[in-house]
């Protein structure tokens, strides 16, 4: 197992986001204990574009979802800037995402009554923002991703790459650290998929943004400023 | 877009399910109201002073053995009898409504029974003239109304009860009691008719009070005890609540009905519940992911459910009270019902029903998003 350490990153002049350290999660099935991830330890640094890629069932998905702060560890922490997510209960779990984690997935996953606008609009329901600044706020990502025009439309009347670009738009309309995409790319034409993909690397290397994407795609993955390869819940590359 | 605009979004995502959802409590609670009135006014006893200071004299064997006619001289020197007065009931058929007729019509002495029905409200001129004439009669103004009688109408009745009929006139009417329906005529033009058999259906008499009511009807039925007709007498108010005893399995079963209609409900409300929320689990998962903690979640399963019940609840009880507010519910129940009245007892049961429905109804969706973990949520999706 190889993990870059945080004193080299520190040497390169780089600042390290997420630290993870001896994490393993392990399920039940029946009365068998099955390890989606093993003693894995990680450093990544602010501004990087990681992709996590491995066979079905090596673990990415998961490891990902512990630095997105939606699943927990069974052993091990899981730091992200200055807070262990493990340690945080449901409530402040909940606050800690809307501000700190733009999610993106495979199947959009934009709500289908609510225009483009609204869809973005969501998390800065829970900011406290008054209407015209989320306004403005929406009306920057939704330029940002190119659908400045289609704030009206429906999910519907969407295609499946305009919908991703959406949810891209949601994902970053908090302006949080830490985007996390779970096979972005799934679901789309290669056109669309590389009009993605190029929306995150620019986050990443434009905006600072933090990027960790999961891909059984190599050429999705050639995005990545790097590229971790997952095996039987250990990084093997 | 605000929380209760994203709220009123998902609650309309499914138009036809929630326009069902929203008739099926409406026309519930719809039925709810219409039982409880109708049992309200099967049961409700008359309220007002008239019927507790009337008394109600009857034969103690039953209400439809007949009273001699020299009991009256007895009764009315009972010390606390203000007036008294032969009460017969005729149970006729009402010329061309022959099926069933609504309304009563019931012997009486004209000149004594002013004094015991007080209430009543008759003009002056046509009182007297009906005192004049044994073969005129006095109408309620409901029955008068709903039969377009003008004076000097004739009203036939053909004999149910008593072996002859009746050829009246109308000489005016009367209003201001509970009940304006009855008509009432000459004693003496029924002896007649009978061939004066020396008997009447009752009594009915007045106290001078409320309070010597009760050792009123107790000296009553003490000048006749042993004696060939013994009698029963009671306050007016007694006696109807003794014909409301009658009512009680009916009073059971409009209340079995009504439990049914609402559990059933309960059932409809929560699986239709259950279904959008289960529809949308996924979407319930991404927005925890985005931030949304399941207090707040709850608040819209909760808000969604509660606002459709209540919707209903506006439609049915609302419904109800408008229909019923605006009805002819005595033409439409042929005169079974006086009235049909929306009390504000009923609407706040019928509004506390939907609530509740709401509650109960979110409960289940609501603990069942609540307990599954945002990647458990996300996995319904792929």
């Amino acid at each position: 197992m190889r993990r870059i350490s945080t004193a080299s990153l520190m040497s390169l002049h780089i600042v390290p986001i997420v630290f993870i350290r001896d994490l393993s999660k392990l399920y039940r099935q029946g009365d068998i204990n099955i390890a989606a991830l093993h003693d894995v330890s990680l450093d990544i640094a602010s501004g990087e574009f990681i992709v996590l890629m491995g066979p079905s069932g090596s673990g990415k998905s998961t490891l990902l979802h512990i630095i997105a702060g939606i699943d927990r560890p069974t052993h091990g922490s899981c730091r992200v800037q200055d807070t262990d997510v493990a340690r945080l209960n449901e409530s402040q779990l909940a606050d800690w995402r809307n501000r700190n984690v733009g999610f993106v997935f495979q199947s959009f996953n934009l709500i289908p009554v609510l225009t483009a606008f609204e869809n973005v609009e969501l998390p800065l329901l829970l900011t406290g923002l008054n209407a015209s600044r989320r306004r403005q706020q929406v009306t920057t990502a939704l330029n940002l991703v190119g659908l400045g025009d289609r704030q009206d439309h429906l999910p519907r009347q969407l295609s499946g790459g305009q919908e991703q670009r959406v949810a891209i738009a949601r994902a970053l309309v908090t302006d949080p650290p830490l985007i996390v995409a779970d096979e972005p790319t799934g679901n789309l034409d290669a056109k669309s998929a590389t009009d993605v993909l190029e929306i995150l690397r620019n986050l990443s290397q434009q905006a600072g943004k933090t990027v960790i994407m999961v891909t059984h795609d190599p050429k999705a993955a050639a995005y990545g400023t790097r590229q971790l390869h997952l095996e039987k819940g250990e990084i093997v590359v | 877009m605000t929380l209760g605009g994203f709220i009123l979004k998902n609650a309309l995502r499914n138009k036809r399910r929630a326009l069902l959802s929203v008739l099926s409590v409406a026309v519930s609670l719809f039925l709810f109201i219409t039982l409880q009135v109708a049992l309200r006014e099967l049961t409700q006893p008359p309220e007002d002073l008239g019927s507790s200071l009337r008394i109600i004299v009857r034969n103690r064997v039953s209400l439809v053995s007949p009273l001699p006619a020299r009991q009256l001289q007895v009764i009315e020197k009972i010390p606390g009898i203000v007036a008294v007065t032969p009460f017969t009931f005729f149970g006729g058929l009402y010329k061309g409504d022959e099926r069933f007729t609504s309304f009563a019509q019931f012997a009486v002495d004209p000149v004594r029974v002013k004094d015991v029905i007080i209430d009543a409200k008759v003009d002056d001129t046509e009182y007297a003239s009906w005192v004049a004439d044994r073969t005129l009669c006095i109408v309620g103004l409901d029955t008068a109304r709903r039969y377009n009688l003008k004076r000097g109408d004739r009203m036939q009745f053909t004999g149910t009860f008593f072996p002859c009929d009746l050829d009246l006139r109308v000489a005016g009417f009367y209003h201001g009691t509970a009940d304006d329906r009855t008509v009432f005529f000459h004693q003496r033009y029924l002896d007649e008719a009978l061939g004066n058999p020396g008997t009447v259906g009752c009594w009915w008499a007045r106290a001078a009070s409320p309070e010597d009511a009760a050792l009123v009807t107790a000296r009553i039925d003490q000048a006749f005890a042993n004696s060939s007709a013994e009698v029963r007498a009671e306050t007016e108010r007694a006696f109807q609540l003794g014909f409301i005893s009658m009512w009680a399995n009916i009073k059971v079963l409009i209340g079995s009905i009504c439990t049914v209609v609402v559990f059933t409900l309960l059932l409809v409300t929560v699986s239709t519940m259950s279904m959008a929320i289960r529809e949308r689990f996924r979407e319930l998962a991404v927005l925890k992911a985005l931030g949304f903690r399941r207090r707040e979640l709850l608040g819209f399963i909760l808000a969604e459910s509660f606002g459709l019940s209540m919707l209903g609840a506006v439609l049915g009880a609302g419904g109800a009270w408008l229909l019923y507010r605006n009805l002819d519910i005595q033409k439409l129940a042929n005169g079974v019902f006086l009235a049909f009245e929306v009390t504000p007892r009923m609407m706040g049961m019928a509004f506390a029903i939907a609530a509740l429905l709401g509650i109960f109804s979110a409960i289940g969706p609501a603990f069942s998003v609540a307990r599954t973990s945002v990647v458990e949520g996300l996995r319904t999706l792929d």
